[in-house]
């Protein structure tokens, strides 16, 4: 496991347990999450008995989806995205491992909220213009029925929600490229060897022996970016996205509850980012038992 | 072994550098089919990156190598075609850890010979009784000893039918008592006139199955001679220097 905790140290993502964490910590009993879960438990009881409190939730629960199917869907693209970076990353070709490079030094250098606003407010607007340019181009051209289509592309067509999501999984691609690099580079060069000793080609090799143990290896540091890409979502409020957290921000403006309002907004990212490292506590569990 | 045929395979004046150093310089050899070629000397002599070539894992910086008559630099592109055909074992098992002994084996029979499952299965089922671990067939590579694990490679590599057999040190990463049942192994591949290639330090089974052993140092082929002749009158000081350290103990 000596890859896992390398990876998680390296990103210095603090997700709510590391794998590192986790491997200490293993004999004792989980006195921690007694403790947070009494947490949660009392927070719910004063959501029951409390009017102020339970007006609150009720309000801010409605951006619970928004923050799960952003969550989810970027970290989708950003994962798949990410293996194709990392691939690059690793690549025989001087031209895709330069590429990837400069993707995952770019993202890497700039902070998530400054990415979000220029790839929300900059990148995705110029694209539009650019696909609606080249589409009255088309039309002149002659290519007309494909033309309109493109040319129709307006900067308005493109929600916020979209935005938010492409930001962040453009975002995590880099972060994701990073670990699938490192996974595959972890993997003993021997097994490569072995695999073209036999006649398979360099990505028959990578597709059937190298990735399917990177990926195994990997598993732990890419649960531990969903719980930082969760908690990171929260960024996309200054789109004014209706996540929770843009939910919560408008509800303590204007009933002036700040107390409720953030207690539940903090309740709420613990419950879910428990939960998710929980999932991933088993999955580790499960893999490390195959492994035997 | 009859010379007037075509030679498995042939290097031809051969080297190989890393940056400055040079590894292998101006090596020049033919492995004729069925015979047995062992090549032996100190570590860092050249040997294992000599073998390391007949198959392009490492490309050679000056020289040529055929494998069945075909030049390896000109037919680059056909370099998955030709590795098929040639077997390799290494030092270090290199089983691929996800899969069981029998999926390690029909991978490559699979994806590179396009096989059905089920043939491939029983090619598998074949190989294993061949080196005698078939009741290991679904047990994943870390459950089983290393020298289980080298007999699973060696069937691995038999599985493709190949023509010609690389050995890159295949006992030196074992416990001395699992030596036996990997030579055993090779013994009898030697028996049923695979071709072979072997670098190794294991001299009683050199003596043994050789057709021919090579003695390299400073990437250079220094003594070259039937098991017999090699042993026991080495004509080269640095071979006698070499046997007298090594059979010292």
């Amino acid at each position: 496991m000596a890859v896992n905790d390398r990876l998680v140290t390296q990103k210095n993502k603090n997700g709510l347990q590391t794998t590192n964490e986790m491997q200490l910590t293993k004999k004792d009993f989980p006195w921690w999450m007694v403790a947070i879960g009494l947490l949660i438990v009392i927070t719910f009881l004063l959501i029951r008995i409390k009017p102020d409190f339970k007006d609150a939730f009720n309000i801010i629960r409605a951006g619970m989806s928004v923050t799960i199917s952003t969550t989810l869907i970027a970290f989708t693209i950003a994962t798949m995205l990410g293996l194709f970076i990392g691939l690059g990353r690793v690549s025989e070709s001087i031209f895709w491992r330069n590429a990837s490079t400069i993707y995952v030094e770019i993202i890497r250098g700039i902070p998530l909220l400054v990415l979000i606003f220029f790839i929300a407010l900059v990148l995705i607007p110029g694209l539009t213009n650019l696909l609606s340019a080249l589409g009255t181009v088309l039309i002149d051209v002659g290519m007309g029925s494909f033309g309109a289509k493109l040319a129709a592309i307006e900067n308005k067509s493109i929600s916020m929600n979209v935005r938010a999501i492409i930001s962040l999984a453009i975002t995590y691609a880099a972060f994701s490229a990073e670990v699938f690099r490192a996974g595959i580079q972890s993997i003993d060069k021997g097994q490569m060897e072995a695999a073209r000793s036999q006649g398979m080609s360099r990505w028959q090799a990578m597709r059937y022996v190298i990735l399917p143990q990177a990926i195994r290896n990997i598993l732990p540091a890419l649960g531990n970016d969903l719980i930082s890409m969760l908690k990171d979502s929260s960024l996309v409020s200054i789109l004014a996205v209706r996540d929770i957290t843009q939910v919560a921000r408008l509800y303590a403006g204007h009933s002036f509850k700040f107390a409720q309002a953030y207690s539940i907004l903090c309740v709420l990212y613990l419950t879910l980012t428990l939960v998710l490292s929980l999932c991933m506590k088993v999955i580790e569990r499960k893999l490390g038992n195959e492994r035997k | 072994m009859s010379e007037n045929n075509r030679p498995m395979i042939e290097t031809e004046n051969l080297s190989k550098s890393f940056g400055t150093l040079e590894a292998v310089h101006g090596v020049s050899l033919k492995v004729y089919p069925k015979q047995v070629l062992v090549i032996i000397g100190p570590s860092g002599s050249g040997k294992s990156t000599l073998l390391r070539t007949m198959n392009w894992l490492e490309q050679p910086s000056e020289g040529e190598v055929y494998v069945d008559g075909k030049s390896l630099s000109e037919n680059q592109h056909h370099i998955n075609d030709i590795r098929s055909n040639i077997g390799m074992v290494f030092q270090n098992f290199n089983l691929y850890g996800h899969l069981t002994v029998t999926e390690n084996i029909t991978l490559a029979l699979r994806i590179v010979k396009k096989m059905k499952k089920e043939e491939a299965k029983k090619i598998a089922m074949r190989q294993l009784m061949k080196v005698g671990i078939a009741d290991k067939a679904d047990r994943y590579p870390s459950e089983l000893s290393g020298g289980q694990q080298q007999r699973v490679a060696i069937a691995r590599a038999l599985a493709m039918e190949p023509k010609v057999m690389l050995f890159d040190e295949p006992t030196s990463a074992l416990d001395p008592e699992m030596i036996k049942e990997v030579l055993d192994v090779m013994q009898l591949l030697v028996k049923e006139g695979m071709t072979m290639v072997i670098v190794t330090h294991e001299m009683g089974f050199a003596k043994a199955a050789a057709d021919e052993v090579i003695f390299m140092d400073m990437g250079k082929i220094v003594e070259r001679a039937a098991p017999e002749e090699f042993f026991e009158h080495p004509s080269c000081e640095r071979t006698k220097q070499f046997l007298s350290q090594i059979l010292k103990h």
